[in-house]
């Protein structure tokens, strides 16, 4: 059964491109095989196969995110999208390019860069991911706060559905509203819907100047007065984060109770200009600004990227960020972790890593029933992006979804994959 | 001969002369930019009680598609001929005729027992200032005699609701003086104007006509007051009844001399209607060329050099209908008082929002007239004001009317009022 | 199914003696959009409140198996707001509350049919603003905006309106009421509130929108820039964006429409150009200043026959107010017309404005142009008098070659508009059977009766759709104006 099946994958996409899946396991789930497909039409035919032969299929860009998401109740299968890596179409003066799923954010930059464009996409270790697997678990960086997240880059894509059927939704243009908004169902769908194959995604022009500040405060409250009037104000910042002392002290920056670290991107002179306001702003709130080295976001990022420990993402409102900086840091240090927060404090998107020593089964009353519980009463959530194994078998890594929308989620995902094709289990409610 | 040639024709529902213009009708493109201007639809928030909706009903009545109905009829009703959805239209749809040609289809169809006794008490008084002043002493008997409290006490016309409108209007029926026939310049002559005293401003408000006449001579323009002169037809006009309008159109050119520089009229109502003359009289009518001469006083007074003393007060102004949008004048009023020093002028809010008075409409349509002027009243209270300007009668009675029932303490004042206090005697 | 009258005294209880409209007359107002070449009366208009009657409503329309359109200000472009299968309208009209404003997290949450720039008045003295600005701002509802996923010319740098639609308040077609997203835009599962954005009321009604609010900029520069060819206008703003310059806004205005509108709003365009580029820019005072020199710079090189600044708030109001009002102009140019909403990549700009002007001189037809160049967003306007014999039939063959060429270079059925009835049938330009497919399934798993704007959005071919029920024919006007 096994090697029959194995000769059809074969076939699809080639001897040296399908492997054995003991290597690919997600959250201690193997799969038999792992295939490489070279283009759209592999990949069409080998859900084709999977879903006549009632398989569960994982896709997968680069891997570097496959612990998001409960895990997988089956799986035999996972598609490796590495091999479509081709620029379908990139006209400079469009401002738009079309890439397939698999390139990744570091090889589309090489591109892009030459025309000073940028796709302005910058979640921690982006270099190393894939387009698709961005898009597909939503995944953003402080740039989000300028310039948006996958729902706002994406303007067409290409995807298969679970029954092999290729599938376009949106345009090749910048403004299109010619039906439904597929490519927003398919952003952070966790590919439960399709597998991302072909992008076509919003681009910005380079920033000729950007510059970053570091807005050290000696408590929270301090953070919390500046940060209200960093928003209220006409400053135009392209990143505004907000970052706890674990995390300066990991950065190598002088440590605070909390800190802003703010960029301003734009022509050189308005960056000079808006940098002495924000340096204005930060010693009216009782704090300080002091410049940061250009390699600062890289090494930003990868606090956050890999790692070990306990990654949660945190959605709250703006006007809550340092007090869940603050009950985060109290958390941990009750429980004798380490902690390290940072995230977009203007749009109230946050991570925390968090190290250290905890039983499995204290985390739910210890951390994420605390968190949730504050969270609730302003549609908040925390999705557990990344924990051991034997943590993620005690807790749903999502969290609650609201009883009506969860509704529709099961209506569509039962319209589209009735037979749990695409990674069945892994998403919200273990769909 | 007053009136241009009209061929009997039919258009769809319409038949005769005065015909909705096709041509006026089509230029409306259905774009909506109206319908937050409209104080029915704001009030109601329903179609067919806004412009658009309006149109819509008389274009397919034009088309044959639907019939003059009660439910047709009650929509144009509704309407305050405010012209607010004019100044919005980008597409210059000509709303007011279309609306005054189509009311005159629905008059010439007939109406309701009720509403004709109505209209009949109505137009029976209020054009004709020989009938209106009698009526209006023996109300006056009936305020000092006490049998208004007594009437308002007891409620007793709380079952009659547009009775009651009218009598609320009614605050204190001043005494009328006449006025000269001619008030002469004073000081260097810029040349010569005749005054139109109106119907309801002469009665109700003689002494917006005298200081009118004053400030005009002490601003150099000898001022002609024709004794004789009639109604202007504007509650005609309105209504639909366009050839009773013509006539008192015809009349009222007859009745001043043609060597006038302007025709000077402090109504909004009357110098709206009065601009309408060539256009339902033809160009070539002895009322065109009357049309053509006509400003508003503030047109003529915000540039005159008179001597101003302070007038401490807070003010706010009220742009009436027929000025702002009838007329296009917006700025003039403001301006006059804006050089009045002392007078602290704040901006009303939604102040081109009709006051529910629109002629006669509030005797007849009392509900939503009532329902716009508290919205007014809101807006003047939130401003502070002490003093509340505009610049016709009607919106001065109704708003008046308002202001009192909620027992605000503001001066409701013409225009002219107001500069006469920092002109002095 | 015809509406049984017995439903009447049932939805005079839910909405009370004002909020249903029945009258023939009443209805026959309802029965177009602003595309009144589409039309069909809804049997009832029903004017709710709350969201707690438009949720019976559905429910009732669910019961009985009757249509449900939702209906803003009416104001849309393609017959999305009509009744070609009857059924009940719910107009939002009287649901124009605004629940909540909170600057602190720069959002607000608004009834769904509170007019758009209602909104910005509300916020402007504290110095904030909804972006999304379409044309019709001054009336449109933020529901029918949100419903329909407009446009308007600042979305060229702020993005449209799904792009500062952060929740939604939704009764489906289930007759269930969703809250999808809210001031904490990320939540884990499907995002649904993007999906029901633009979906034209076909998935179910908006009841209230949750949306972002910016800052207003410390400085704006609006400039005209005045051309002898619009070739040589749509080099210059192709040269524009290639040159990494994101202006506010970047409108395109040809002759015809520069004419109407200086009669009919005396915006003082000037006269004699064969096209206007109205150019803003905003953000921070330097970030203005240095383009502004950039921008003048690449016109220059374009042969350009005047180049104004607005150097006053006046002057600035009026250049927006003709561009604002100018689909209000139509009425001055023409009798009758097709308006095209297509995109184009933006490199392709003057290409097709050359195939614009080819296809007007073969079929002998105006077509004038007002557009958001910037984006592409062209929205010709194809001028006719079918009173006239054979020139409705040539504008319908213009309209159809200019679509094909848009699509051709690799562009998009409809940039803001949306599809309603107008567009349904050209869906399967842009998409393949199998795409159409998916979004009638998606369709279906909203609103399982297809109670929700029938006709609307997906062609009813059967080809499309094996999950769509084909509806009745669309009614097309009886009787041409006269």
């Amino acid at each position: 059964m096994t090697s029959a099946l194995g000769e059809r994958l074969r076939a699809v996409v080639g001897a040296e491109h399908l492997a054995d899946g003991a290597s690919a396991a997600v959250d201690g789930v193997a799969p038999r095989f792992v295939a490489r497909p070279a283009n759209v039409a592999e990949v069409s035919r080998l859900l084709g196969l999977a879903h006549a032969e009632g398989l569960a299929v994982a896709p997968r860009g680069a891997g570097t995110a496959q612990g998001l998401g409960n895990p997988p109740t089956r799986l035999d299968l996972v598609i490796e999208l590495g091999r479509l890596n081709r620029v379908v179409e990139y006209e400079p003066a469009d401002v738009t390019v079309s890439v397939e799923a698999g390139m990744t954010l570091d090889d589309l930059e090489r591109v892009l860069g030459k025309h000073r464009q940028v796709l302005p996409l910058d979640p921690p270790g982006w270099r190393a991911r894939t387009v698709g697997g961005v898009l597909a678990t939503n995944a953003s960086g402080p740039w989000r706060f300028r310039y948006g997240t996958g729902r706002d880059a994406l303007l067409g894509v290409r995807f298969v559905q679970a029954d092999g059927t290729v599938t376009w939704g949106g345009s090749r243009v910048v403004k299109s509203v010619t039906g439904y908004d597929i490519p927003k169902l398919l952003t952070g769908a966790l590919g439960t819907l399709g597998v991302i194959v072909e992008t076509t995604l919003r681009l910005h022009p380079s920033p000729e100047c950007e510059r970053s500040w570091l807005l050290g405060f000696a408590s929270l409250d301090l953070a919390r007065g500046c940060l209200a009037a960093l928003l209220d104000s006409a400053l135009q910042p392209s990143r505004v984060e907000i970052v706890n002392a674990g995390t300066l002290a990991a950065l190598g920056e002088p440590v605070t109770a909390a800190a802003l670290a703010v960029s301003i991107a734009s022509v050189d002179a308005a960056v000079a200009a808006e940098g002495a306001e924000l340096d204005r702003l930060a010693r009216a709130a009782g704090g300080g600004a002091r410049q940061l080295a250009d390699d600062v976001w890289e090494r930003y990022g990868s606090l956050f990227a890999g790692a070990r420990g306990v990654r949660l993402r945190l959605a709250c409102l703006a006007t809550s960020v340092t007090e869940l900086v603050a009950l985060v840091d109290a958390l941990a240090h009750r429980h004798g972790l380490g902690a390290r927060v940072g995230g977009c404090a203007g749009l109230g998107a946050l991570t925390a890593v968090l190290e250290g020593e905890c039983a499995p089964d204290a985390w739910e009353p210890a951390i994420l029933g605390p968190l949730r519980d504050r969270l609730e009463g302003e549609g908040g959530s925390v999705i557990v992006e990344q924990c051991p194994l034997a943590l993620k078998e005690r807790i749903d890594v999502w969290g609650p979804v609201d009883p009506q929308a969860l509704a529709l989620i099961r209506r569509i995902k039962t319209e589209f994959d009735p037979t749990g094709v695409l990674n069945p289990g892994r998403f919200v409610s273990r769909l | 001969m007053t009136r241009p040639a009209t061929v009997a024709a039919r258009l769809g529902a319409f038949s005769g002369p005065d015909l909705p213009d096709p041509d006026g009708l089509r230029s409306c493109v259905h774009c909506g930019i109206c319908l937050p201007q409209c104080p029915t639809y704001q009030i109601l928030g329903e179609e067919m009680d806004s412009p658009r909706g309006r149109l819509y009903l008389v274009r397919a009545a034009a088309e044959g598609r639907l019939d003059i109905t009660p439910t047709f009829t009650r929509h144009l009703d509704l309407c305050l001929g405010c012209r607010a959805c004019e100044t919005a239209c980008p597409s210059g749809v000509p709303f007011g005729r279309l609306l005054e040609a189509t009311r005159g289809q629905i008059e010439r169809r007939g109406r309701g027992p009720a509403r004709r006794a109505l209209e009949t008490l109505i137009f029976g008084l209020f054009p004709h200032p020989r009938r209106l002043g009698p009526a209006l002493r023996l109300l006056a008997l009936y305020q000092r005699s006490g049998l208004q409290s007594l009437v308002r006490a007891r409620g007793l016309l709380r079952p009659f609701p547009r009775l009651r409108a009218m009598e609320q209007l009614l605050a204190a029926v001043p005494r009328v003086g006449r006025l000269p026939a001619l008030v002469p310049a004073v000081g260097a002559r810029r040349g010569r104007v005749g005054l139109l005293t109106g119907c309801v401003q002469r009665l109700l408000y003689p002494q917006v006509n005298a200081e009118t006449a004053r400030l005009l001579s002490r601003a150099g323009w000898d001022v002609v007051i024709p004794a004789g002169q009639g109604c202007c037809g504007a509650l005609h006009l309105h209504g639909g009844r366009l050839d009773e309008f013509r006539r008192l159109a015809g009349a009222l050119a007859q009745a001043f001399p043609e060597a006038l520089d302007h025709l000077v009229v402090n109504a909004a109502g009357c110098g709206s209607a009065i601009r309408e003359y060539g256009h339902w009289l033809g160009e070539a009518a002895p009322a065109a060329a009357l049309a053509r001469k006509t400003r508003d006083v503030t047109e003529l007074l915000v540039n005159a050099d008179l001597p101003l003393r302070p007038v401490e007060a807070v003010a706010t102004y009220h742009d009436a209908c027929h000025l702002v949008h009838g007329q296009g004048i917006r700025s003039a009023p403001r301006a006059l008082l804006a050089r009045i020093p002392g007078l602290r002028l704040v901006e009303l809010p939604e102040s081109d929002l009709c006051c529910g008075s629109a002629g006669v409409y509030n005797l007849l349509e009392p509900q939503m007239a009532d329902r716009l002027l508290e919205r007014k009243v809101d807006n003047i209270a939130a401003t502070g004001a002490t003093l509340l300007v505009a610049g016709n009668p009607g919106c001065l009675l109704q708003i008046a009317k308002g202001c009192r029932a909620r027992g605000l303490v503001v001066e409701v004042l013409h225009p002219v009022e107001v500069l006469a206090r920092a002109v002095g005697p | 199914m015809p509406l049984s009258p017995a439903v009447i005294p049932e939805l005079r209880r839910l909405l009370g003696p004002d909020g249903l409209v029945v009258t023939p007359e009443g209805r026959m107002t309802y029965e177009c959009d602003m595309h009144t070449f589409y039309k069909g009366t809804p049997e009832l208009v029903a004017l709710p409140r709350t969201t707690a009657q438009v949720m019976e409503l559905v429910r009732l329309c669910r019961r009985e198996r009757v249509a449900v359109i939702p209906r803003g200000s009416g104001t849309g472009l393609i017959g999305g707001a009509t009744a070609p299968q009857g059924g009940i309208m719910i107009s939002t009209t009287r649901m124009n509350e605004i629940l909540e404003i909170d600057l602190a997290n720069r959002s607000a949450t608004v009834q769904a049919g509170l007019i758009n720039v209602w909104l910005s008045n509300a916020v402007r003295d504290r110095g904030y603003f909804f972006a999304p600005d379409p044309s019709s701002q001054m009336v449109s509802s933020i529901g029918g905006n949100a419903s329909t996923n407009a446009g308007g010319p600042h979305c060229l740098k702020y993005g449209v309106t799904v792009n500062h639609v952060l929740g939604l308040e939704v009764v489906t077609g289930a007759g269930e009421l969703a809250r999808l997203g809210g001031k904490v835009a990320d939540r884990a599962g499907y995002d649904l509130t993007g999906v029901t954005v633009g979906s034209e009321g076909t998935l179910g009604i908006v009841t209230a929108v949750t949306v972002r609010l910016l800052h207003t900029p410390e400085g704006v520069r609006t400039a005209l820039a005045a051309f002898a060819s619009i070739e040589d206008a749509s080099e210059a703003v192709s040269a524009i964006i290639a040159a990494g310059i994101v202006p506010a806004a970047l409108e395109m205005l040809d002759a015809a429409i520069i004419r109407a509108i200086n009669e009919g709003i005396h915006a003082g365009y000037p006269t004699g150009a064969a096209a206007v580029l109205l150019i803003e820019l905003d953000g921070p005072q330097a970030e203005v200043a240095a383009q502004a020199e950039r921008v003048a710079a690449i016109c220059r090189d374009h042969r350009p026959l005047a180049i104004r600044v607005a150097t006053t708030e006046a002057e600035r109001t009026l250049l927006w107010k003709g561009r604002k009002e100018a689909a209000g102009v139509l009425g001055r140019m023409t009798a009758n017309w097709l308006l095209q909403d297509a995109v184009v990549p933006r490199s392709k700009l003057p290409a097709i404005m050359r195939e614009v002007a080819a296809i007007a001189a073969r079929h002998q037809l105006l077509i004038a142009n007002v557009f958001h160049a910037g984006d592409g967003n062209l929205h010709p306007l194809i001028c006719y008098d079918e009173r006239r014999p054979g020139e409705r039939e040539r504008a319908i063959q213009a309209n159809e070659e200019l679509l094909a060429a848009c699509i051709a270079l690799g562009g998009s059925v409809t940039g803001e508009h949306g599809v309603g009835v107008d567009k349904a049938k050209n869906l399967p330009k842009q998409y393949a059977p199998a795409d159409l497919n998916f979004m009638a399934r998606l369709r279906r798993a909203w609103d399982p009766d297809n109670i929700m704007n029938p006709g609307k959005l997906l062609p009813s071919h059967p080809a499309c759709g094996e999950g769509l029920r084909v509806g009745a024919p669309v009614r097309i006007p009886s009787g041409a104006w006269v």
